[in-house]
């Protein structure tokens, strides 16, 4: 490629202007009205849709036309000066080769000129990496430095939890107002809360599906004031609401049944009672305990019966899968003492 | 409309960074670009609304290639000459013009305003949301409008003089207006005269605007607006008074306006610095005589130290105006010398115009060389960037560089100086676009003249023609350093240029041209040489499309004819080829036969090179071309027509001289028959020279149809 634009481009700094001329093409017409006085000898053919007379206009051209003013570019000059903004591409003051557009069978892509192709792509010509490490340099007295221990996604997370998103719209327009810039978005991680077990809970419940459990993000939306400003405010109000809301415990919430359980519990849960029935029974004490009693019996004592918690745990919260029947297997084999099932 | 992008996390950690910085800025922080905890960030550094913008911009240089950016970079719209860029400017001015025509006529066609919801609306105000004054419609007076006192006071602010004295009239005149407007109104009147001021919208016609040099005459409108105005007033405040001095010394009014000032100073009304000034300026329409004149200089300036009034910088540039008004001379000189030391001392620099105005005074054209340019442009030098203070400033970068020109001829001189206009936004003192020509004019000319040739060139491509189009003087001044520097090939290429610039009508310029190719022909490559053969071929089409314009269309003025000398050199250029099918000779014959039928002015200044021609053509094969130069040699009675016609009989007929002149001395109607036609009209011309009269003249040479250069089997009888 580098080896072509050289060839393209032979003009050396010292010869700056080409060499060609700008000339006048009179000799042209001249050839063509010649050829005009030949044809007129032969047999003439009736012509009705007067085909011969439509492709014998003559295009008036212009004799004053300077040459491509890309040709009398110098090899080292700065391009961002040639193309200092954002437009659409011209061929003319461009020095590269460019082709673009349908290829019809055996022949090169069309070329630069007349090249609807080229116009209709954004180009970028207008930052290239020296550009844009100028423009870097020059903006640079308006930074001010990075905060030293910030220097990582989790410092930014950790100081910095809550975001804002909002967008600004740029358009041609006599108002540069838009009515979707009011739109304010808040966006936190739910573990940047302090939230105990029951508070989440109902934090979660509140907010709705505005928390999303795969990525723990709570994101709140509000557009419905006019302003930004006002939106924002709103969505910081709605934080903090519905984050004392969570905290407060209404008496109601006390008559929360098994029914009622967002997640399976297996302390409060059937198979707890059966484990420690079933412990017991080993060790031939033979007591009625009460609700509370299982609830809070220290399962820790029997041997394996952490990772069977766990396996049942998962296999009803996790819903039922390959993967949670085998450690469900796995764990009641460790539970029973009995051997490691054989993989045939 | 709008797509919405998913942001990423970390940008948006980022606007929320910059969101809190923002709510910082209010308070009043210590100003360190460092984080003082390491976490919250650092205080913001304060800017400009533009400072970003200004800051990309300055990585912006310029591009020689690249014509100026109001215009459309396209080589169809890229104007070429100067008639081309101004017409060009000034129409897409036009359209701007007619646009806020409608604006202001059909400002109830701008109320509706889009994005405001619910969708559109229709409101009484312009829908410009922020409104911008620049950008809204503009009230139209008229004798019908409804006017307060806040329209006048809009048109005096706007400085809308015509609708100012407009609403002056519908509120009533002199007697109807509060004393403190009516002031204000006399003052707006007294600074323009009561003349509407170009607007300072329109920029291009400012641009291009020729005036020139304003009129030193009085043109203060005696017994108008503004003195009917300061009569009505009571008491005439110390402002008005310094008003309406100003305005009568400012517009040449010096006598009335220094009774007035007498008047005021009999009263006891202090007079301002300004006044002062102004007075200063128009000294010289008050007294006749350098001495006269420069008492009176003094005697002015002591009242002003009288009055307690301190001078400042426009006092020195008006009493330097004066001094160089007032003519030249040795009196005048030291006194202006004097002024300027005496303001150092109490420490005011010169400005600009001081300094054109000390140009104006010391560097006459055929005065006696003086430098003061260098210790100008020293002085200039150490300024980071010039400021304009006043109209006359931009004076100064084209005196300097006339002065540079014509009266120091010195280069060095004259680079320093355009580096100093091209440093930082120094380039704005450059005025207008007649001054700007002229700047470059003198520049070119020094250059050309002056600068070593490889440097020459260089300035030449930076230039032109993107930056400046040479005028036919300055032209003619690069094809001589062309000439003398030796390059053919940017010969060649200047008459492209002649014609792109609009000069290819040009005789004089042309036939300059036309003399520097010969001139520098014999030394260039081959490839140059054809260029240049080209390009006279060219010279002789373009001529010839000219003149059959003329005939198509009613052209008034008539085309000059090129000279029977640059239509010899033409011949000459194009017939140094050996190669009998180069088109080139198509040229020769052309212009050949242009010569025959007296369509170039008067007789070639060296005849001995068409002989040349003639006998080239001949030993090539074309004698069509030879008979033409030969038989033109002899018509128009030159002596190399003879032995020029025997030499090229003798290559036509491949016999030795003495035989053809034998062969020519027999009788003429033995060869009439026997010869070829081409070889026939030699033969003819040899006795047109001979005897000073056609002898074979009654014969018909009908039968020669065949007397074009197709014809190749020529040497045989």
């Amino acid at each position: 490629m580098s080896l072509f634009m050289r060839n393209y481009k032979p003009n050396s700094l010292a010869t700056v202007y080409n060499v060609k001329l700008w000339r006048l093409n009179s000799t042209t017409a001249d050839s063509v009205m010649k050829k005009d006085d030949n044809e007129e000898e032969e047999f003439r053919v009736l012509d009705i849709l007067k085909k011969k007379d439509r492709m014998q206009r003559r295009v008036v051209r212009r004799a004053d036309i300077q040459p491509d003013r890309a040709d009398r570019m110098a090899l080292d000059q700065k391009w961002g000066n040639v193309w200092p903004g954002p437009k659409t591409f011209h061929p003319s003051s461009v020095p590269l080769p460019l082709r673009q557009g349908y290829v019809s069978k055996g022949q090169a892509p069309p070329g630069k000129k007349a090249n609807a192709e080229l116009m209709k792509i954004p180009n970028f010509l207008h930052l290239t990496p020296p550009v844009i490490k100028s423009q870097c340099e020059a903006l640079k007295q308006f930074c001010t430095e990075w905060p030293s221990l910030l220097n990582s996604e989790e410092a930014i997370e950790k100081h910095y939890p809550v975001e804002i998103i909002t967008s600004d719209y740029c358009h041609a327009s006599p108002s540069i107002r838009n009515p979707l810039a009011r739109v304010v978005t808040l966006r936190f991680k739910l573990s940047t809360l302090k939230l105990d077990k029951h508070s989440r809970d109902k934090f979660i419940r509140l907010v709705g599906e505005r928390y999303d459990k795969e990525t723990d993000l709570v994101t709140i939306t509000a557009d419905r004031c006019p302003v930004r400003v006002q939106n924002l405010d709103y969505v910081n109000y709605l934080l903090t609401a519905c984050y004392h809301e969570a905290w407060n415990v209404e008496e109601w919430e006390k008559e929360k049944t098994e029914e009622d359980m967002e997640y399976y519990e297996w302390n409060n849960n059937a198979s707890k009672k059966s484990l420690v029935n079933w412990f017991m029974r080993t060790k031939n004490e033979f007591k009625e305990l009460s609700e509370d009693e299982y609830r809070s019996f220290d399962v820790s004592v029997i041997p394996n019966a952490e990772g069977y918690k766990d396996a049942v745990s998962s296999l009803m919260n996790d819903g039922e899968s390959d993967e949670t029947v085998r450690k469900y297997g796995d764990s009641v084999r460790k539970l029973l003492g009995l051997p490691e099932k054989k993989v045939v | 409309m709008y797509s919405n992008v998913v942001v990423p996390r970390q940008w948006t950690r980022f606007a929320c960074l910059c969101r809190s910085l923002t709510t910082i800025e209010g308070q009043k922080l210590p100003q360190t670009s460092k984080s003082s905890d390491g976490i919250s960030p650092p205080p913001r550094i304060p800017r400009g609304p533009t400072d970003i913008l200004q800051a990309l911009a300055a990585t912006v240089g310029n591009d020689p290639t690249a014509a100026h950016y109001k215009y459309h970079d396209d080589p169809y719209l890229i104007p070429l000459s100067n008639f081309r860029k101004r017409a060009y400017a000034l129409s897409a001015e036009a359209g701007r013009k007619a646009a806020a025509w409608i604006r202001d006529e059909h400002a109830e066609l701008f109320t509706t305003r889009v994005f405001d919801p619910p969708t559109k609306i229709k409101t009484p105000y312009s829908n410009a949301d922020p409104k911008i004054e620049a950008f809204s419609p503009k009230p139209i007076y008229n004798d019908e409008s409804k006017v307060t006192e806040d329209d006048l006071k809009y048109t005096i602010k706007n400085a809308l003089l015509e609708d100012s004295m407009t609403v002056f009239k519908l509120l009533g005149g002199v007697g109807s207006v509060n004393e403190e407007l009516k002031l204000q109104f006399l003052q707006l009147l007294c600074f323009y005269n009561e003349k509407e001021p170009d607007s300072l919208e329109w920029l291009e016609e400012r641009w291009f605007s020729a005036n020139m040099r304003e009129r030193q005459a009085a043109t203060w409108r005696l017994g108008g607006l503004a003195d009917q105005i300061f009569e009505s007033m009571d008491p005439k405040t110390p402002e008005a008074y310094c008003a309406m001095i100003q305005g009568m010394a400012k517009y040449y009014q010096a006598e009335r306006a220094h009774n007035m000032a007498q008047e005021a100073i009999s009263k006891g009304i202090p007079l301002s610095t300004s006044v002062y000034n102004a007075l200063i300026g128009c000294i010289g329409f008050l007294k006749e005589g350098t001495a006269l004149r420069i008492e009176a200089l003094k005697s002015l300036l002591g009242q002003m130290n009288d009055q307690g009034m301190s001078p400042n910088n426009e006092t020195l540039s008006a009493c330097l105006r004066s001094l160089s008004a007032w003519g030249g001379g040795k009196v005048l000189q030291q006194m202006a010398l004097q002024v300027v030391a005496e303001f150092k001392q109490i420490g005011i620099q010169p400005g600009l115009a001081a300094y054109y105005y000390l140009l104006c005074l010391f560097c006459k054209e055929r005065g006696p060389r003086f430098d003061i340019l260098s210790t100008i442009i020293t002085e200039l030098e150490k300024q980071e960037s010039l400021d304009a203070k006043e109209p006359a400033d931009t004076n100064f970068f084209i005196t300097a560089m006339g002065v540079c020109s014509d009266h120091l001829q010195d280069i060095n001189m004259a680079e320093r100086l355009h580096a100093i206009l091209m440093k930082g936004d120094n380039y704005k003192l450059v005025g207008d676009a007649y001054k700007e020509s002229i700047y470059y004019r003198h520049y070119v000319t020094v250059a050309c003249r002056h600068a070593p040739f490889e440097k020459t060139l260089e300035l030449l491509d930076t230039l032109i023609p993107n930056v400046y189009v040479p005028e036919p003087t300055v032209m003619e001044e690069i094809i001589k350093t062309l000439e003398v520097g030796g390059a053919g090939d940017r010969l060649a290429q200047t008459w492209s240029q002649l014609v792109v610039f609009g000069h290819g009508k040009r005789v004089k310029l042309v036939e300059r041209l036309l003399e520097a190719m010969i001139n520098t022909y014999s030394g260039q490559e081959p490839e140059v040489q054809s260029k240049i053969r080209a390009a006279a071929a060219d010279m002789l089409n373009f001529g010839q499309a000219v003149s059959e314009e003329q005939e198509t269309k009613d052209v008034r003025t008539p085309v000059q004819k090129l000279s029977a000398t640059a239509v010899c050199s033409i011949i000459e250029l194009c017939s140094d080829t050996t190669d009998k099918a180069d088109p080139n000779w198509k040229s020769v014959d052309e212009a050949l036969r242009r010569l025959r039928r007296e369509e170039a002015a008067g007789v070639p200044a060296r005849p001995q090179a068409l002989a040349d021609v003639a006998q080239k053509a001949a030993t090539i094969g074309l004698p069509g071309i030879a008979a033409t130069a030969v038989t033109y040699l002899a018509e128009c009675g030159f002596e190399e027509a003879m032995s020029a016609s025997v030499q090229v009989l003798g290559t036509m007929l491949n016999r030795p001289v003495q035989e053809v002149e034998t062969l020519l001395t027999e009788q003429h109607s033995s060869l009439a028959g026997s010869l070829h036609p081409a070889a026939q009209a030699v033969a003819e011309a040899y006795n047109i020279a001979k005897t000073g009269g056609p002898v074979l003249q009654d014969r018909e040479r009908s039968s020669s149809s065949s007397d074009s250069d197709s014809e190749s089997s020529s040497d045989d009888e």
